[in-house]
């Protein structure tokens, strides 16, 4: 049997394929809704998204509530002939609250688009919030609420918000056992009213677009009055704790979960694409210096992972893994070696050509296919940026020099500004 | 309609390819027939630790995920009873790099003492991570050897223990990778930007010259019939009481199969499953209840499985369950309900389709299943099942003899 010479075959430059294929519209009452036609299947993927994330509330866990609420019965419906309804036309739906935003996600084959309208309508603009169910969904919350604070991830997540955020602060703020039991209806039909408003949604619609999508959400959604489009934003300040280490204590925990990182700038800011790209390096993907290091080389973890996020008012930056007990210093001490090293030593060309590569990759696949183009489009819009941002981080992901690369290691991983978070 | 092409190397390699020229990107599906139950009893854990090892050098390349990264790829694999599956999706452009990485690690590993001790430490902190250091992680741990008395099923795929992944020597790696990692025991698909005439060029080039291998038969005992029901009650530190039950089921290619996973939709399709209607929104007594079907290809299990309220007892959480199921051997399903499931069967399968990785996945699957154009007749399939149908496998399988019961119990006192 004869063999081939088995050289690396060469590899070819890719460019990802940023098109701005979203064509955007208002209903008649206003709504702004953005269309990306793609996609090989007869399915359409339809987001409805509200500023209305825990940010904007003053009584913990409404925000939630009032999402997870939204499916328990309206003018029309029931909640029992809601989800059946739903599962009837074979929707897949997904209800998020987050610390912005919150909405719903439907899939939904394209032929069932007159139906799956009028029960968004229903679910997103006439719910009741019967006061039985609630009591019944807060007993719920509350044991889901038990067996999550069980987790030391979970435990060490909650408190690196609070200590980079502040305890006061939507965004930092902990749930405690007593925010179970002060909901009301009232309080959430308030919420609701102010906050699930046309003044400041959109709808993000993609797939094989079915042709009668428009007049369809013009039937339901076009005739909004103008009352209650008024959006409040409660006064919050962002303070991070004094504090920067902090140690929670699990009995019987085999692992502890390490979160380290601190707020930083948002996505809009022009230095946010170059911070991307350094993440990536330090542990944003599996061949990153943290994973290479801590799981590869050592042995100390499953895995180990950097991220930079943005919200609305702030980005922040994360290390987070998980670690057996009798390794947590070794572990927090190599991190901080990682991240001196990219402080003080020029990235070598090679390494930033993977990470260049990868991100490239990356980029194609957020951009392959009609959802994916969905989330990428969403994650824009919410900071009032367009694609020209994918752009703007292709283009850094191309030309970023190890110069620029040490820059924004000393200005943004200050070891002294990092918090600490341990929970074992 | 998923259109492919199928063809075999000399060497016995399964290939097939189904073009999507939507995408800018190839997935690339490497399936080996080999999981959990191809261990020694006394050595589990080892096809998911080779599983690790093949990403930790090959005979001419010694990592494998540096290349892929230049080349702009992305993958992972997994591991379960049956199958090792290791996947990549790369822009179009870069394929060859997918064949010249995968063909070589079939080619051989590296197989380095270092690697070796490396990855047992690693995937230590994976049992801990997901099985031990999670409230009632190690559930299935404990009801997989109750529910099985012989067949390895009754080990999880991470090991029976860690002092078995602990054991495990660089001789155990090898004999397992050359006794089952094979052209002959492989099936490759290929979906997206990628035309049945490149891809039939570049597995001659790259998977050609790999010879085949002799894989030892399985000699896998098959599970007796469980002719009682058997009962357990652990107590753990977790916040509340849980309840899991397992039933047996027919092998995965029996037409059992599809009414049974109905069934299991009926019972916890989404929010208006029956389970979740009845059990949490109506009488109140859980606070998530769950059900699914394993899709082994040896007779698997229906596994159900719920956190109770905090006033519920666990044996009226047991009977209210019992009657749920109880009330499905004596009247049909009504028709919406029933249409309902597999409406949804139906949408969840386009929805699938929209990735050429799903795509890729199911179409090795389906060919291990012994038909790769199952993947165009599944919807078929479901809508076939009658409802007669439906009562007699919930009257044949969702029997007391033939489920066994786990209790897991908080210890705390609340």
């Amino acid at each position: 049997m004869s063999s081939p010479e088995r050289i690396q075959p060469p590899v070819f430059p890719f460019e990802p394929r940023i098109l701005t294929p979203v064509r955007s519209l208002h209903l008649d009452s206003g709504i702004p809704v953005f269309l990306i036609e793609a996609g090989t299947e007869e399915i359409m993927r339809t987001e409805f998204i509200f500023r209305a994330g825990s940010l904007k509330e003053t009584v913990p866990l409404v925000s939630s509530t009032v999402n997870l609420m939204l499916t328990e019965g309206s003018e029309n419906y029931t909640s029992e002939e809601i989800n059946s309804i739903l599962d009837y036309y074979g929707v897949f739906s997904n209800f998020f609250s987050g610390k912005d935003t919150a909405g719903m996600i439907m899939y939904f084959p394209n032929k069932q688009i007159e139906k799956v309208s009028e029960l968004a309508y229903e679910i997103l603009f006439r719910p009741l919030f019967p006061g039985k169910e609630l009591s019944r969904l807060m007993k719920k919350r509350f044991r889901w609420h038990q067996v999550r604070m069980e987790k030391v991830q979970n435990l060490a997540m909650d408190q690196f918000f609070e200590s980079i955020f502040g305890p006061q602060h939507p965004y930092g703020r902990q749930v405690k056992d007593i925010d179970f039991e002060n909901i009301t209806s009232g309080l959430l039909k308030e919420f609701h009213e102010k906050y699930y408003s046309k003044a400041d949604m959109a709808v993000i619609i993609s797939g094989r677009i079915h042709s009668e999508t428009i007049n369809l959400l013009n039937k339901f959604f076009g005739r909004i009055g103008t009352e209650n489009t008024y959006i409040e934003n409660p006064a919050f300040k962002i303070a991070g704790d004094a504090r920067k280490n902090i140690k929670i204590d699990k009995q019987g925990a085999l692992q502890a979960a390490v979160r380290i990182g601190s707020s930083t700038i948002t996505r809009t800011d022009p230095d946010y694409p170059g911070l991307k790209f350094l993440n990536s390096l330090l542990g944003g993907y599996f061949g990153s210096r943290l994973m290479k290091n801590i799981r590869e080389e050592k042995g100390f973890t499953y895995g180990i992972h950097s991220g930079v996020s943005s919200l609305g008012l702030s980005g922040f930056k994360l290390i987070s893994t998980e670690v057996g007990i009798e390794n947590i210093n070794q572990a927090i001490e190599e991190i901080y070696k990682e991240i001196r090293l990219l402080q003080t030593e020029p990235v070598k060309p090679d390494e930033i050509e993977i990470v260049r590569n990868y991100m490239s990759g990356e980029l194609v696949r957020m951009f392959d296919g009609p959802f994916a183009l969905a989330e990428s489009f969403k994650a824009v819009w919410e900071f009032g940026l367009d694609f020209s941002y994918y752009k703007r981080l292709a283009e850094t992901v191309k030309t970023i020099t190890p110069d620029e690369i040490m820059r924004l290691a000393q200005a943004y991983y200050k070891i002294d500004d990092l918090y600490e978070i341990i929970a074992g | 309609m998923i259109n492919f092409t199928s063809f075999r190397l000399n060497n016995g390699l399964k290939i097939l390819v189904h073009q999507d020229t939507s995408s800018p990107l190839i997935a690339m599906n490497l399936l080996y027939i080999v999981g959990s139950r191809d261990e020694d009893p006394e050595k589990t854990g080892l096809a998911h630790l080779t599983e690790h090892l093949m990403f930790s050098g090959s005979v001419n390349i010694p990592e494998y995920d540096r290349p892929l990264q230049l080349a702009g790829g992305e993958n992972n694999a997994f591991t379960n009873n049956d199958i090792t599956n290791y996947y990549l999706t790369v822009p179009s452009e870069n394929i060859e790099t997918g064949f010249w990485l995968e063909s070589d690690r079939m080619l051989g590993l590296d197989f380095s003492q270092r690697n070796l001790d490396i990855q047992k430490n690693v995937v230590t902190e994976e049992f801990r991570q997901r099985y031990l250091n999670q409230p009632y992680g190690d559930a299935l741990l404990i009801l997989r050897p109750l529910a099985y008395n012989v067949h390895p099923y009754r080990w999880p795929t991470i090991g029976r223990d860690i002092s078995h992944i602990q054991g495990i020597t660089l001789s155990d790696v090898r004999n397992f990778f050359f006794s089952h990692y094979s052209p002959n025991n492989a099936i490759l698909s290929l979906t997206g930007n990628i035309t049945p005439e490149r891809a039939y060029e570049l597995a001659e080039k790259w998977f050609g010259p790999i010879p085949e291998r002799s894989i030892p038969p399985g000699n896998i005992p098959a599970e007796p019939v469980q002719e009682s029901e058997r009962r357990l009650v652990v107590k753990k530190e977790v916040p509340s009481d849980a309840l899991y039950m397992a039933w047996h089921t027919g092998p995965r290619k029996s037409t059992d199969f599809f009414s049974l996973d109905l069934l299991t939709d009926l019972l916890a399709g989404g929010e208006s499953g029956r389970l979740y209607t009845e059990l949490v929104r109506k009488q109140n007594l859980f606070s998530e209840i769950n059900a699914y079907i394993t899709s082994d290809l040896d007779p698997g299990l229906i596994v159900l499985y719920g956190k109770l309220m905090k006033d519920t007892g666990i044996e009226d959480a047991e009977k209210a369950v019992n009657e749920l199921i109880d009330r499905l051997k004596e009247e049909d399903p009504g028709q919406d309900e029933f249409e309902k499931v597999k409406n949804k069967f139906e949408s969840s399968t386009v929805l699938l389709n929209t990735s050429i990785l799903n795509k890729a996945m199911n179409l090795g699957f389906n060919e291990l299943l012994g038909d790769p154009d199952l993947i165009n007749r599944e919807v078929e399939n479901y809508r076939s099942v009658e409802k007669k149908t439906l009562k007699e496998a919930v009257r044949k399988y969702l029997i007391n003899d033939n489920c066994t019961t786990l209790y897991y119990l908080s210890s705390r006192i609340n």
